[in-house]
């Protein structure tokens, strides 16, 4: 749990994170955030849209990654949140996010963070980048 | 040699990786890799010069391209300033057969890239417009394949007679080094990797282990 730039390295991986996408966080979600919509809710509704079932929404995913973020360094300020979404990812399948630093500037105190959506094939579902800042020593 | 042939960088659209990342990656994980290629979208990357990261690090890296036809995304190897004339490589609609006959006109390889993915692959599109002439090698081991995608790329590779490339489709810095391809003899250049590719000795790699479930369906097609 990096406090403070020096402490991080290149590689160094994020605790792996498995956030919850169960339906019923998924409405709490959509509640909190006055998005609502059948295809985030209903998985029938969904599927009726040609989806494959109801999806867990962009901005919870990429409130998910900042979570993990933030679990590892709480001391870090997330400057940007940079994401790739290749597939659904779909309401009450398991996903597993990773996160790993693959650069680090220590003269403006960021890193940035290779950040993976993953299902449990191992399907890359959302990938993308994210910079953090953490203060100096 | 081995080469990840199929990498994308911040050039592309949807690339977020720094090329000198890659090669920071690479040797930090020490990945089985000797190089890679810079694949980038729609386009070939005329400006950068990537020569002194590559003997900084030891590395080959060499620039390509992948573009866009009605039967999908194709890599291209050996890359020319002449080819790079001879059609737009930023235009969505390219006909493959163009795409093949001027590739072999310049001495570069046209490669469909994850033939088995829907739309966007080789395969997704024979029903409806046959199978192309001139395809000689296809990618069977793609870094960002879901479900059975290579799986069918593999099987239609055997069943038509084709070779077969491994590429990451690296979009992002840990993503370097999922797949790969591996030549005999060394490759030092974009012309040097069309000839290795011409020569069809090479083997397509999974470096990572492969998501998804377990297929009765992998082996094989890996040349």
């Amino acid at each position: 749990m990096p406090s403070h730039i020096d402490e991080v390295e290149f590689g160094e991986e994020l605790p792996a994170f498995n956030p919850d996408t169960s339906m019923n966080n998924v409405k709490a979600f959509v509640r909190a955030a006055h998005w609502f919509g059948p295809r985030f809710t209903d998985h029938e509704a969904a599927r009726r849209e040609g989806l494959p079932g109801a999806l867990v929404p962009g901005i919870m995913s990429q409130g998910f990654l900042a979570a993990m973020i933030h679990r590892w360094a709480p001391e870090a300020s997330l400057h940007q949140l940079d994401t790739v979404f290749r597939a659904p990812l779909v309401v009450d399948e398991p996903c597993h996010i990773n996160g790993v630093v693959t650069d680090i500037d220590e003269e403006a105190g960021e890193v940035e963070i290779d950040i993976t959506v993953a299902n449990e094939a191992g399907e890359t579902r959302v990938f993308g980048t994210a910079r953090a800042r953490l203060p100096g020593a | 040699m081995i080469l990840d042939l199929h990498t994308h960088s911040v050039k592309s659209d949807d690339g977020r990786a720094k090329v000198p990342n890659y090669c920071r990656w690479i040797r930090t994980r020490e990945l089985p890799v000797d190089g890679f290629v810079l694949t980038e979208h729609r386009q070939f990357d005329r400006e950068s010069d990537y020569a002194g990261l590559a003997r900084k690090h030891g590395l080959t890296i060499l620039k390509g391209s992948e573009v866009e036809t009605e039967y999908g995304h194709v890599l291209i190897f050996g890359v020319t300033e002449a080819l790079t004339r001879a059609f737009d490589f930023a235009d969505i609609n390219l006909p493959l057969a163009r795409v093949i006959e001027e590739s072999e006109r310049h001495g570069a390889v046209p490669v469909p890239c994850h033939p088995g993915r829907k739309r966007v692959g080789m395969f997704a599109h024979i029903d409806e417009y046959g199978v192309p002439e001139g395809v000689r090698i296809v990618e069977i081991h793609n870094g960002g394949s879901r479900g059975r995608e290579d799986d069918l790329a593999q099987r239609m590779t055997r069943e038509l007679g084709y070779l077969g490339i491994g590429g990451s489709d690296a979009h992002i810095v840990s993503h370097i080094g999922r797949c790969a391809t591996r030549f005999p003899a060394g490759v030092t250049s974009a012309a040097e990797l069309a000839e290795a590719l011409r020569a069809e000795e090479f083997e397509a790699l999974r470096l990572s282990p492969r998501p998804g479930p377990p297929s009765p369906d992998t082996g094989g097609a890996g040349t």
